[in-house]
């Protein structure tokens, strides 16, 4: 079930110190324009306090 | 314990003589002093090699599966009404049957391909937390007698107590006898400390953020991807790991830290709902990564969250298999 798998992620994400923010999980219908809105609009506002992530990043070159 | 061993000799040469089963894994005496290994015992004679005692460490599930793989595999380029059925006997304790519940249900094997012998458990040493209480010594010669391990090592003669040498996931377990079986050798054993299990966890979880992190990146840090923990992991039975996969390539196969961090996370995060805490990841870590930490995490949520712990029985679905629209949290769920 994907909640559930969700649920466990957000959970363990934030226990080993990815800040559980970061990890957004909802659910909008193709016909809730306005929700996606709100939840984009939302998402962003959040993530850009916490600042960029920098944790589990692979830098590259 | 003798006892139990006479027992367990007896019963498995019963069973090799009447046919009842093709194989018995069980465990012997190793080739180091106060150890012991897995075994596959085939002949009836063989059967006093068997051994139960606290040094019993490794998940005999893990070869159940390789086995039946193995076996499936040969019996692929056979004709079907040529077919042979191997029958499996194993000597299972509580933390490996659980192993082999979650196989069940996962449909790995049939019911009527293991045979289970039941054998109470009160612990096994861990390895290297008995080197570190001998201050590192090597051991020569060692036994248990009453409760107490007495070795001579390279540094005299010591003696420590079983009990604070047990492995971490022994200390706080609750399944010390087997859930199924169909032979049990043995009167059951008391559980140990439940209560306690969730503590260390309780414990990282009032830590900051950056402090979790901190532990995390340094224990993934030791970690040098030698794959033990997988390869040691009953739960772990994927025919071809994420880890090895090149089309995509999941995980790089350099040494940059994020993607061991990547690899272990993974890894992790696949025993929601499968990780029995038998302690054979730990145990065969050489690099002594704190890996229980994490994994009696997923261990608690999902007890927390959905009331299930990993293999206790039959009858309840796996976790993540299932879900109950009363119980269930929601609040992970973002509504802006």
């Amino acid at each position: 079930m994907a909640r559930r798998k969700f649920a466990t992620l957000k959970s363990f994400l934030n226990y080993i110190g990815v800040e559980g923010d970061r990890t957004i999980f909802t659910w909008v219908s193709a016909s809730e324009g306005d929700r996606w809105a709100q939840v984009i609009k939302g998402a962003t506002e959040k993530i850009r306090a916490l600042g960029p992530a920098n944790k589990l990043v692979k830098k590259i070159g | 314990m003798e006892n139990i061993e006479t027992k367990l000799r007896e019963e498995a040469s019963r069973l090799l003589l009447e046919k009842k089963v093709d194989v018995i894994i069980g465990y012997e005496k190793g080739t180091l002093p106060l150890t012991a290994t897995p075994c596959f015992i085939t002949k009836p004679e063989e059967t006093e090699k068997l051994v139960w005692n606290n040094f019993c460490t490794q998940n005999l599930a893990k070869y159940v599966h390789d086995l039946i793989t193995q076996h499936k595999n040969s019996q692929k380029r056979v004709k079907p009404e040529d077919r042979k059925k191997k029958i499996i006997g194993v000597v299972a304790r509580g933390c490996t049957t659980r192993s082999l519940i979650i196989h069940l249900q996962e449909r790995q094997c049939g019911r009527d391909e293991v045979y289970i012998i039941g054998v109470p458990c009160d612990g096994y040493v861990d390895g290297k937390g008995l080197k570190a209480a001998i201050s590192g010594a090597d051991i020569v010669d060692g036994s248990i007698d009453g409760g107490q391990i007495k070795m001579k090592t390279s540094d005299g003669d010591k003696t420590v107590d079983l009990k604070d040498v047990l492995a971490d996931c022994c200390k706080t377990c609750r399944f010390n006898n087997p859930i199924i079986s169909d032979v049990m050798i043995g009167s059951p054993a008391p559980a140990m400390n439940p209560d306690a299990e969730y503590e260390d966890v309780r414990e990282f979880e009032g830590k900051s953020t950056e402090e979790r992190w901190a532990y995390f990146t340094k224990e993934m840090d030791k970690c040098i991807r030698c794959y033990a923990c997988r390869q040691a992991c009953p739960s772990c039975y994927c025919p071809i790991c994420f880890v090895e996969q090149s089309q995509p390539q999941w995980v790089g196969i350099g040494e940059d830290p994020s993607d061991t961090q990547v690899f272990q996370l993974m890894r992790l995060y696949h025993m929601v709902g499968r990780c029995v805490d038998c302690g054979s990841c730990v145990s065969v870590c050489p690099m002594g990564v704190d890996l229980r930490k994490f994994l009696k995490k997923i261990d608690k949520d999902c007890f927390e969250f959905f009331g299930n712990r990993a293999g206790s029985s039959m009858e309840d679905m796996p976790p993540l298999g299932k879900f109950d629209e009363h119980h269930d949290k929601g609040d992970f769920v973002y509504n802006p």
